[in-house]
Parts: structure tokens; sequence; C-alpha cells
């Protein structure tokens, strides 16, 4: 987190640089069923972010070291595309591409029926195609997507969101010229219908009343985005509410 | 929870969609059927598909489903591997299944199991058993069951097998509107023989109904297209 | 385990169908699914497309970095290009470092392209022996139902025609088209049930044998051939192929370059 304090990204009115107020997400479409291929697939487009998830399986786990006896696995792989970013990308092994699968996977396994597919593995491939800021949060809601419309039993689906803050004031959905000079980021992953958390980072600096700012703006962000993920479901799925 | 439970009425219309998570109310003593669990009194959807809610029963006709084995079970097998005293069949289950020698259409000398069936062929077999893993093991031992040498293996998701075919007149006008043999397996596949341009017409309507498969409206277009005489 | 065997049936039966001339999905031997291209599609590339054949979907990004170029070559820019196919676009891809397919895939994708001559490497010189654009033209598959090859080589040029070179953000003059002076086409041919198919699907491939891939240029010479698999060709089909490649290489340039 940067942290440069002399540029201001928000107006003597509370309006950020793209226009939105404090607790604003940007603008999100949500599709599902797009890659013909897969059991199940969506995407997500949440500001100029696009990312892409897939899901394949239940299938047998290889190799069998890698196999659960009680449950199913889930291979969970996030990946930014060589051309997601302004400086492009080198493809390969990347530190924090490995940990935002597995807190991907750790999340998404809190909600997910494994213990119905034990031996197994489903296999959640995330791809960001164009990334801004928040990939994280965009690939964990594009895999609940695809994995409901594989068929994959969960109990609930997953909605991520960040809040920050720049210059000093707490704001919903960093876009990437304010996450620049963002002094903290708070990404959650909630269940939309119980309300309970399954994914969790932070860093940066926030103070109690900060805190919890940013854990609200988060909440009331999760409901109109849960709206748009059923609908695409509901497109895909041949539903006409 | 087996994929194979989720069946209801032919017409979809009229029903609910329902998401992962979706609250079904309370259970108030009703069956809970496929694609529900219960927690604490309260019904919860587990799987996307079309809500079925009557006075009994309430449960989910999911959108896709992938195939889950069951004991009795007619299945087409595709040899993945072979072993000195088994073979390991691909059963479009998340599990290979398990042929025993002694249950495989025929004797061979030990290490010849090969010379019997051979990676790439393709069975007609049924369940044997199921363990709690969903490991399967299944046999040849039964009438009709034997090695596939003709035709071609269609797929078709498991859970429409069910649903279209549940009226017997549906395979009946499909075999003689296109001069096909056609044998329903209950693994979401479909074995077709007859001369290349009939097996090009079910090839083509099946084609249709895959395009077609996550639409649970559209059951009867569905059913509509198989039954289409063919010029 | 890893390799699903091709079921014995599906070859029986492409080769049943290849006696009355016919195909799994009812084309003609030498008819390619429809093409739909669009580019625009990617809004941190520099040049992007993306292609559609049927339930083949992949994109193409074009980037630009500043190099400097080799001593042998003072003048000259750079051109890359890498083919990921990552295991999102089907089933059988598996992850981990490329495949010895993915890789094949990328550089005859390259070869095409750089043998024809299309981009003026001596163009992107910025300043002799120490500034020049390299071109990284990165190919994407998203849905695999067979022929990757002709859809990231269409993919590729469509992206490369819409390329913006970014002179501005690099402080290096203004920003301005990527010159590309010709349109290389690339057409694959699989043997399925014994004679070669345009445009196969993945059950074709899967259960085809030898493939065989061509580049044309705009005035139809020959800038790369690869042929792939197991299996021997005669002189005749060869040139029944590439009677067809001169044809289907034509349309598909008029379709990329409008």
């Amino acid at each position: 987190m940067g942290g440069y304090g002399d540029v201001q990204m928000i107006d003597e009115n509370g309006i950020r640089v793209d226009g939105r107020t404090a607790g604003e997400i940007r603008p999100v479409s949500i599709n599902a069923g797009i890659i013909p291929v897969a059991d199940g697939s969506a995407e997500v487009i949440w500001g100029t972010n696009h990312v892409i998830a897939a899901v394949y399986g239940p299938m047998e786990a290889h190799p069998r070291k890698i196999q659960k006896q009680d449950r199913a696995v889930l291979d969970v792989r996030y990946n930014m595309a060589p051309f997601s970013t302004t400086d492009r990308i080198r493809p390969g092994f990347n530190r924090r591409s490995r940990e935002i699968s597995k807190v991907t996977a750790e999340a998404l396994e809190s909600v997910v029926l494994t213990e119905l597919y034990p031996r197994s593995k489903i296999r959640v491939e995330i791809e960001v195609i164009t990334a801004e800021a928040g990939t994280r949060c965009a690939g964990i809601t594009a895999a609940s997507v695809a994995l409901a419309d594989a068929g994959i039993p969960m109990t609930d689906m997953v909605i991520s969101v960040a809040s920050g803050k720049i210059n000093g004031v707490v704001v919903c959905d960093l876009n990437k010229e304010e996450d620049n000079y963002g002094e903290a980021d708070l990404p959650m992953g909630v269940c939309a219908n119980s309300g309970e958390l399954v994914f969790l980072q932070m860093d940066g600096d926030l103070s109690p009343e900060e805190f919890q700012i940013a854990w609200d703006y988060n909440m009331e962000a999760i409901a109109p985005v849960h709206e748009m993920m059923i609908d695409a479901l509901k497109r895909s799925n041949g539903g006409d509410e | 929870m087996s994929d194979q439970n989720a069946r209801g009425g032919r017409d979809g219309r009229g029903t609910r969609l329902v998401t992962p998570g979706a609250s079904l109310g309370a259970s108030e003593g009703r069956r809970i059927g496929h694609g529900v669990v219960e927690n604490e009194g309260q019904l919860i959807a587990v799987k996307l598909g079309a809500l079925i809610e009557n006075e009994e029963e309430v449960s989910v006709i999911p959108s896709h489903t992938r195939y889950t084995p069951r004991p009795g079970d007619l299945v087409i097998g595709v040899v993945e591997a072979v072993q000195s005293n088994l073979w390991f069949l691909d059963i479009n289950a998340p599990f290979n299944a398990l042929l025993p020698m002694s249950l495989g259409p025929g004797k061979a000398e030990f290490g010849g199991a090969r010379n019997v069936l051979n990676v790439g062929n393709t069975v007609l077999c049924r369940i044997q058993e199921v363990d709690e893993t969903h490991s399967s093991v299944v046999t040849m031992k039964g009438l009709g069951l034997r090695r596939i040498d003709s035709g071609i293996v269609e797929a078709i998701p498991p859970h429409l097998m069910q649903s279209l075919f549940s009226d017997s007149n549906v395979l009946k006008s499909l075999k003689s509107s296109t001069d096909c043999r056609i044998i329903l397996a209950d693994n979401g596949r479909m074995w077709v023989d007859g001369d290349s341009k009939s097996m090009s017409n079910v090839i083509s309507k099946l084609e249709q109904i895959r395009a077609m498969s996550r639409d649970f409206s559209s059951l009867e277009s569905m059913v509509e297209i198989l039954q289409t005489e063919v010029y | 385990m890893a390799t699903p065997p091709v079921p014995e049936l599906l070859k029986t039966h492409l080769t049943k169908l290849a006696e009355s001339d016919e195909r799994l999905d009812g084309r003609g031997r030498f008819e390619g699914r429809d093409v739909i291209v669009e580019t625009g599609v990617l809004a941190r590339a520099e040049g992007s497309a993306r292609v559609q054949m049927g339930d083949t979907i992949v994109l193409a990004g074009v980037k630009f970095q500043i190099m400097t170029p080799y001593p042998d070559r003072p003048t000259s820019g750079g051109f890359m290009t890498s083919a990921e196919v990552r295991p999102v676009c089907g089933v059988h891809w598996e992850a981990g470092p490329p495949s010895p397919e993915a890789i094949e895939l990328g550089r005859v994708v390259d070869r095409g392209i750089r043998e024809s001559g299309c981009i003026d490497m001596e163009d992107l010189c910025i300043l002799p022996g120490e500034k020049a654009w390299q071109v990284i033209l990165d190919v994407f598959a998203l849905s695999d139902d067979g022929n990757l090859f002709d859809a990231f080589a269409t993919a590729a040029m469509a992206a490369l025609r819409t390329a913006i070179i970014p002179g501005e953000r690099f402080d290096v003059g203004e920003d301005r088209p990527l010159p590309v002076s010709k349109t290389p086409m690339m057409c694959s041919y699989h043997r399925v049930g014994g004679r070669f198919v345009y445009d196969a699907l993945r059950r074709e491939e899967i259960g085809g044998g030898e493939r065989i891939h061509i580049t044309l240029g705009d005035d139809n010479h020959v800038h790369s051939l690869q042929k792939g698999l197991k299996g021997a060709f005669t002189a005749a089909e060869f040139d029944e192929i590439m009677e067809h490649a001169r044809s289907r290489c034509a349309e598909l340039r008029d379709l990329v370059n409008n």
C-alpha cells in the first residue's frame, strides 16, 4: 500500500475519481455458461476487470496421493493472462497466484458439499483476462457461479468484495487508480444467504472506526451482486423469472 | 443424494429455478428429495435447478449432473487400463469402475486379459456393487451384456435420460423414425447403430438436445425433436 | 491414465462415415465451421481479437516492450509468440509447464507470421543499436473443440492488424498503428477415417491420424508448413490439400482484413 496523501482522489462532496460515492461498487455484469466445453462456467465483468471461471468434474483425482478419503479435492487455479495488465505478465510460476488459488479453494470448500464425492477432484480454473483492481474478489465470485452452473452441490454461493481507504476516507471497491494510492485493502468473501464469512484478508492501516465502515460497505454490496449471479444462472439455464 | 433420484413432471413449466443456498422455508415434515438439505428445520437448495414442491416432498431437478453409479444400472464403459486379472472402465462417473476377470466376457490365461478386452474397447455392462466412496464393480455376466463392436456411443446429460424417455413410446418412435438400433444406458450414454445416414440423423437430434439441455422448461420440445419423423 | 484412450468405436465410426464422404457434424470434407472474428476485446492489450469456430473459442493479445536490438541486427525490432493452452479450455488439457503440444502451437503460429514478413522489423527501430520495439503476441485458448491452430492463427492476425504501438506510454514518440503489410493465414487438415478433412472437431482429432498445417501469404506464397503426429501421406494428398488451402486462406484473409 502506497499512502500518497498528497494526491486528491475524492472531492469535497465525497465524489470519487470515477464519479462514485464512497459506498458504491463499480458496474458489474455476470454471465454463466460461456465456455461450451466446460461442465460449468461464468464470467464476471467488474469495472474493467474481466474474469472467467470454468469447472470440470467431479472426476478421478490423479495422482492418487492428492486424493482425500472422505471428500473431494477442490483443485483451484487462479491465473492472470499475459495480456491482462498494462505491463505484460510472463507466464509461469507465481507466488501471488499460488496464494490466491489457495485461499480461494479454502473459501469455496466451505460451501461445496465435497463429502459427497470422496477421493475425487473438482477442477476450478480462474483466468483473469483483463485486470483492474480486485481480481481475486471477482475470481471467487465467478467461481461460485461456475460451480453452481456445473451442478456442484453447495450450501451457499460466495460473493467477494473489497473496501479500502484513500486520502483517509474509507471507500468500497477501489478501482486501479485508487488502489495505486490506497492506504488499506479489506477483501471479504461472504455467503449470500447465511451471511457467514469464508474468505478474509487485509493489509494497510485502518482505525477501529474505519474498519467497521469498510466491513459494513462490503456487507452492503453482497445482496445486489448475489441478485446478478442468480439472474446470470437463470438466463443460461432457462429460468424466466 | 443420488442424481438419479431427480425425477419430476415431464412439463417443467410453472416451476421455479433455484440456485444453491436458496432458502426453501420450513420442512414441515415433508420428505427431503434430491438437491435439498435441512438445517435446523429450514430447507436449503444445494443445486441449481427447478424446484419441485408439494405436500409430501421438496426436491430440485438439477440443470446439470454427473453420473453417480447405483447397483443394477445398465452402463456403457470404455476400457481405460488392463491388468493381469481385471480391467478399469471409464463409465462417465467421477471414478473408473472395476471389471474383474471373473465377471468379464470370457476366460483368459493369466496375463491374457488384453486378448479378451483391450484398451479402447467399449462394453455394455451392469453395475454389480458400489461402495461408500462411489467405487464400483461392474459385471458382464447377464443377458445382452457384451462387447460393442459397431455403431457409436453418444452422450446425453444423465438427468435428462430418465425425463426424456420416461414414456417408452419416445424411444420406440426414435428407433423407427431413424431406423437405428439404440440402447439407453443409465450413465448418460446411448449406443446407436445403423447405416451412416441413419446414425447421422440420431446424432443431429442429440446435438440439438444437448444445446437445449440446460433449459428445464424445454423438455417437451426435446421429446418432440426425438419423435420427429426424418426424411 | 492421464490421457484417456481413443475409443475403438469412434475410429470405426469415423472410417465408416468417410466411406460415404460424411463427417460427424454433417459438414463436407473441406467445409469449415463459421468463423466469428471480433477485435478490440481486451482492454489492457494494444491489439486484440476473439475468434470463435463452433465451440472452439480463443483470444489473442498484442503487447509491446522496448528491447535492445541484437548486435548483428542493430536496426531491427523483435517479434515473439507465446501460446497459452491452460486447463480452463478443456478437461484434457492439464496444469503445469507448457506441454509439447502447446509449444508446437505457438511456434507454428509464430513461423507463419514471421516468415511472411508482414511486420517490418526495421520499422520497429527507435534508436539504432539501443532501442527497438518488441512485439509480443499471446494467444490464449478459452474453449477447445478442435483446430486450435487455425483459431490461434486467425485471432493472431486480427489482433496484429488492430495493434497500436504505445509510443506515448513509453515516452518514445506518438502512438501509431503497427504496420502490418500482409495477412498470412493458416489452414489445418487432419487425417480422419483415412482421408484428410479441413477444420477438425476435437472428436475427429482424437479419433484421427496425422495433421498438416499450411500458412499462405497474400500472394499464395507458402510461409510455413508443419506435419504433426504419427502417419504418412502421399504427394497427391498434399496437392489436394494445398489447392483447398489457397482458396480457403483467401476467404479467411478477407474476413480478417475487414
